[in-house]
């Protein structure tokens, strides 16, 4: 049985007749997309209270529904530089699970697109240089009606860890 | 039987349990005979009930088992044995085993794993050993009441008949044809006291023409002398024939008075005059029940004839059928109006499922955010009646939030009492006598932090004994008394509750820290410490400065554990000690996680909540304060040096040139400095704004900021904005070492103030 699942799952991956689908956005002047499965709700953005002693990636926090959510600026931890806020500025609310624990937070975005379906072999592995943003935010790259598509590893992006460890280098340092 | 039930009995066995294991702690202090004989009965009380319950669920395991421990202390009370340290360890040992026993009748049921098993049977071989003595100690005792018998018999006709009970038996007609013999009954009487007189009432003989061979016609009245029994026990002997023989056990006189004593002690419980005399043991639940149908029938008489007659009380009927004295039965009446006039405080309570109370705490949180938004709204509109509405609304609401905090506040005394226990054992292993005073246990402290401070104070509990406590020995050397104590202490300061662990024992050597701490690299050679600082060494990882690990302490949860537990907890621990006259633990915890007081400020752009009962007072930022200096960073507040900080600095928004605080003066709003205290330490910060009292539910910050000084929680304002918690007693340290560094020659040195 077990084999017989594993059979499986390597020809899906030869046929590569799996479909994804990718919510897209703007960042500065690129189009990245998002696996929708990580996402709970887009909302515009606004309210955002700023947190001291936090890096400057981190926005603020934000009431969604009286739950306070941190939020991230996507296009300073993507780009290393912000973006300014426009009138389609987007929020969008991620469920990120990382191993055991699920965290919820917001991201940031200049834009956001449309849901678009993604076969899994368009995708193509991020390339190796090239890019002015770090290769392990990258999951791959999609060609979608001749343009490139950015995949992001939301995981990576958003690595808990990382940003809550940032976090206190640099109030240790401030 | 459905797994509610089950979970039921595993609940009350549980508190069963502790109760036994209270119990047996005490009994452990009592030299007292009597006092002792009073623990074993609750002792024996416990264990039948659980039993009883067990057996109600076919978990025959635990009734064997409580059955063997049962008649151990059958004997007890019967004063075939004596208690001994061995017994109540073998007690509490064989109360943890029953514990674990229900438990695993919750998970698996019947069938026991190997170890259970194993240790099932050791106890019930201990046990076996006092059974086996005691049996024998049983038999000789027998023996020498029916030799003694005759003697005591003379002394019967010098009229201490009152000392005796009076028992009445007329045995049913059937009797004899159910395979009973009247006489054993009697003669098995004689194990349980002694038989001084027996009068054969065969009133009941009918005519030789009627007589039947196979009936029973025989009564007798019986004088036993069985000073220790009880009438349960007597009751017992013909629970055989109960049902079809007319049986009254009257008490002797002398035990009018313990009844009395006993109705006197019971607990404040509504009560009907039955239970009363039952729960005293002047009346057995069989005679009760038999009470209660004569009134019935007598009741059913009085409905059926339609006259205006009175029922007689239940306490009456039982005098007449002459079951108890009249005297018991005043008294018993006596306690059941003093129980009716307490009723208004009488204390009653529910079990509630933990998940309820969290989300009603939790609707509450929406409530009070709710509130602040609807109040600001209703500010906005400016409309009298509106704002008045209002008020009360928020002064409901406000009483709503404290009720329904309250109802997740519990006494910690529970929590210490469990370390009795502790001590008892650890001072046994460690050869140490020890005595624990515990105060302050009904200082009320929120659920769910009771539940996480346990391990941490059973921690520090166990270090005091162990590292602190010295032996008798060494004691008496230095001129103290064998016997160390240690005491836990708790008490309510400032908005947040202390708890102490103090013992008057060797102190902790500041060498020996410091020597370690440099053996482990924790601090340089030369360092200039402060006592306090060197104290708070122990609290770092890999420091422990017990020459020897013992299995006491050394299990792996060191007092960086402790520490990280109780900083988890928004706590903060502090160690006090005295080479050779002890040391002092304190620990200083919020007094609850979900809502509090807060007191809101606006620094930059973003609101912050201080709360509330750490705020002593607000004062203006003038120049009267700091004399002119712009860049001091203390004013004096009344002639005391209160050292300060200006927030916005601290979250390092915009450092503040003195162009800044020059506009700020001229401005409308002035600065103002909101002077805190945590810890007996007073502190001060400047903020741009007080924008005054708020109800603050406190959201956690999250995994994303968990490294995040300075802040320790978020709230939601009226306006829906988000606002940040400050951490005082995080801030408030880092002012005063501020403070202390500036004490430094160069103080008027810029970076200085940045310096955090």
């Amino acid at each position: 049985m077990v084999q017989q699942l594993e059979n499986d799952k390597g020809l899906d991956a030869s046929f590569s007749a799996e479909v994804a689908q990718y919510l897209t956005f703007i960042l500065g002047n690129k189009v990245y997309g998002l696996d929708i499965l990580n996402i709970k709700e887009i909302i515009e953005y606004g309210e955002v209270t700023e947190v001291p002693m936090t890096p400057d990636f981190v926005s603020g926090l934000i009431n969604i529904r009286d739950s306070v959510l941190p939020v991230i600026d996507l296009s300073k931890r993507f780009t290393g530089e912000s973006s300014r806020h426009t009138k389609r500025t987007s929020i969008i609310i991620l469920d990120v699970k990382n191993e055991d624990l699920s965290i919820e937070l917001g991201v940031t975005v200049d834009m956001v697109n449309e849901v678009l379906d993604i076969n899994t072999n368009e995708i193509e592995p991020a390339p190796a240089l090239g890019n002015n943003i770090q290769t392990n935010f990258i999951k791959g790259m999609a060609k979608v009606d001749g343009a490139l598509l950015i995949l992001m590893d939301i995981k990576n992006v958003l690595s808990v860890d990382e940003i809550s460890q940032v976090g206190s280098v640099q109030g240790a340092a401030s | 039987m459905s797994d509610e039930g089950l979970q039921i009995f595993a609940d009350e066995a549980e508190d069963l349990l502790s109760l036994a294991e209270q119990a047996l702690l005490n009994l452990d202090d009592l030299n007292n005979i009597t006092d002792t004989l009073e623990g074993i009965d609750d002792l024996f009380r416990t264990f039948h009930t659980i039993k009883g319950a067990a057996g109600l669920f076919g978990l025959n395991t635990i009734v064997d088992f409580t059955h063997i421990v049962e008649s151990v202390l059958v004997k007890i009370r019967e004063g075939a044995l004596t208690v001994d340290d061995e017994m109540v360890s073998l007690f509490l040992s064989s109360r943890d085993h029953l514990e674990k026993l229900v438990e695993h009748s919750l998970q698996e049921g019947e069938v026991l794993d190997p170890d259970l098993k194993q240790n099932d049977e050791s106890l019930l071989n201990k046990f076996s050993v006092y059974l086996g003595d005691s049996s024998g100690a049983i038999l000789t005792e027998k023996n020498k009441l029916t030799t003694g018998q005759l003697e005591l018999s003379d002394e019967d006709d010098d009229g201490v008949i009152n000392e005796n009970w009076h028992i009445s038996l007329r045995f049913g007609l059937n009797t004899l044809r159910n395979g009973m013999e009247p006489a054993s009954f009697i003669s098995y009487l004689n194990n349980i006291g002694e038989v001084k007189h027996v009068t054969t009432i065969s009133d009941a003989i009918p005519v030789w023409a009627e007589f039947d061979s196979e009936s029973c016609y025989l009564g007798f009245e019986l004088e036993l002398f069985a000073p220790s029994t009880n009438k349960e026990a007597l009751e017992e002997v013909f629970e055989f024939v109960q049902d079809d023989c007319k049986i009254c056990i009257l008490p002797p006189h002398s035990h009018i008075d313990s009844y009395i004593k006993l109705i006197e002690d019971l607990p404040e419980e509504q009560m009907r005059i039955g239970d009363i005399l039952v729960a005293c043991g002047a009346l057995t639940t069989h005679e009760k029940d038999n009470i209660l149908s004569t009134q019935d029938k007598i009741t059913d008489q009085v409905t059926a004839s339609g006259a205006e007659q009175k029922v007689p009380p239940l306490g009456k009927i039982a005098v007449g059928q002459q079951v108890v004295q009249q005297a018991v039965v005043d008294a018993a009446i006596k306690k059941q109006s003093v129980i009716k006039q307490q009723q208004g405080n009488a204390q009653q309570t529910i079990r509630v499922n933990a998940l309820k109370l969290e989300s009603l705490v939790n609707l509450v949180g929406e409530l009070v955010i709710g509130s602040a938004n609807s109040e600001l709204n209703a500010r906005r509109l400016g409309d009298s009646d509106l704002n008045e509405a209002m008020g009360n609304l928020l002064r409901l609401v406000e009483e709503v939030r404290d009720t329904a905090l309250g109802l997740r506040m519990v006494q910690i005394g529970e929590t210490f009492n469990r370390f009795k226990r502790v001590v008892r054992e650890v001072s046994r292993d460690t050869g140490k006598d020890i005595e624990l005073r515990i105060s302050g246990a009904e200082t009320e402290l929120d659920k769910t932090l009771i539940e996480k401070i346990g391990d941490p104070l059973m921690h520090l509990v166990r270090n005091a004994i162990d590292h602190g406590i010295e032996s008798p020995k060494h004691r008496l050397a230095a001129g103290k008394s064998a016997k160390g104590v240690v005491n836990l202490d708790a008490f309510h300061d400032s908005g947040s509750i202390v708890i102490q662990i103090s013992d008057d024992g060797g102190g902790l050597s500041k060498e020996k820290i410091i020597t370690k701490a440099l053996d482990k690299g924790l601090i340089q050679e030369n360092q200039q410490l402060s006592d306090q600082e060197i104290y708070r060494l122990i609290f770092e990882a890999g420091f422990s400065t017990a020459e020897t690990v013992s299995n006491i302490s050394g299990r792996g949860v060191g007092m960086d554990v402790v520490r990280k537990n109780i900083e988890s907890l928004r706590g903060q621990v502090e160690l006090k000690s005295a080479v050779g006259k002890g040391s002092t633990i304190s620990i200083r915890l919020p007094l609850t996680l979900a809502i509090i007081d807060g007191f809101q400020v606006r620094v930059g752009d973003a609101h912050y909540i201080v709360p509330l009962d750490m705020v002593e007072e607000c004062i203006e930022l003038n120049d009267a304060l700091h004399g002119g200096d712009e860049r001091a960073n203390y004013v004096n507040l009344r002639g005391e040096i209160l050292p300060f900080m200006h927030l916005k600095e601290m979250f390092g928004m915009h450092p503040v040139a003195t162009e800044i605080v020059q506009t700020n003066k001229n401005d409308e709003c002035r600065e103002n400095i909101v002077v805190v205290r945590f810890a007996g330490k007073k502190a001060g910060f400047v903020v741009d704004e007080l924008l005054g009292e708020n109800q603050t539910v406190i959201k956690p910050l999250g995994k994303v900021f968990q490294n995040l000084k300075g802040i320790s929680g978020t709230t939601i304002l009226g306006s829906g904005e988000v606002a940040m918690i400050i951490d005082i007693p995080e801030m408030v340290n880092r002012v005063i070492d501020s403070g202390q560094n500036s004490f430094i020659p160069q103080q008027h040195s810029k970076n200085l103030n940045c310096n955090f």
